[in-house]
């Protein structure tokens, strides 16, 4: 678990920089003020938690072709720390849309399908508590995860595909150069403490799962 | 306020980066609580 916790302290580390950078550093932007600040923590959010989806997608994946546990303790992992994700997202883009938009939520296709998703996570870890069968817990929430990142996509395009009031993707062609280093480090930093959480959280899965097998079944 | 262009919102800043802070700290410190639990059993 070593290696789990050197990656949370290092993302702790790179998002304290990168965060001082962000609010007291960089120039306020043009139009937006100060309140664009809210975009070095919301931008990684946004991106790691797409990569947490990836990942528990590719793990459902994995664990239908290769039947292996590991697999799925990885998935446990990977779609609580998209949970988290997701729900901080949400409540950063509010946080930000009340000062830009007037509002704190609107329900633009890039919100909708960011908060489906989200719902849809919920849905699969709230489905893992329900079933108790180890194999069949693994089976179905692989199904529901694979389902449930068709949506992934949809998000990140939502932008492009519809008249969205949500700016386009932020990357370093659409981002000032003043604005790259603190949305860099903190991406960075976002992405080791994800790796992080998953790394734990896939030990503490691993253990339950290795308990559950251990008991003997009752008649 | 000048017509098209934000001023102040420093709160809303803050309030973005508490809220960042909080749900890190509170899930790191769970899964360490969580981690422990596992391994004591």
């Amino acid at each position: 678990m070593r290696k789990g916790y050197a990656f949370i302290l290092s993302g702790v580390a790179l998002l304290l920089f990168g965060s001082w950078t962000g609010l007291f550093v960089a120039p306020p932007e043009k139009f937006m003020g100060d309140v664009q600040r809210i975009m070095y923590v919301h931008v990684p959010t946004a991106w790691n938690w797409m990569l947490a989806i990836l990942f528990s997608f590719s793990c459902a994946i994995a664990f239908l072709f290769r039947n292996n546990m590991k697999w799925d303790s990885r998935l446990e992992a990977g779609l609580e720390v998209a949970t988290l994700f997701g729900f901080l997202l949400c409540c950063q883009g509010a946080i930000w849309a009340k000062p830009t938009w007037g509002v704190w939520w609107d329900w633009d296709p890039r919100l909708t399908t960011t908060a489906v998703l989200l719902l849809a996570t919920l849905g699969i870890l709230a489905l893992r508590s329900f079933v108790e069968d180890p194999m069949k817990r693994a089976v179905w929430s692989s199904v529901a995860t694979i389902i449930a990142a068709v949506d992934l996509p949809i998000v990140y395009f939502s932008v492009k595909w519809w008249n969205s009031l949500h700016q386009e993707q932020s990357t370093p062609q659409t981002v000032s150069s003043p604005f790259h280093l603190p949305l860099r480090v903190n991406a960075f930093g976002v992405l080791f403490l994800m790796i992080g959480f998953i790394m734990v959280r896939t030990r503490i899965a691993a253990n339950r799962l290795e308990r559950e097998l251990a008991e003997p079944e009752l008649a | 306020m000048t017509e098209g262009v934000i001023s102040g919102g420093w709160q809303f800043v803050w309030g973005a980066y508490g809220i960042t802070a909080a749900v890190f700290v509170l899930y790191g410190i769970s899964l360490v609580i969580r981690l422990r639990e596992a391994k004591g059993r």
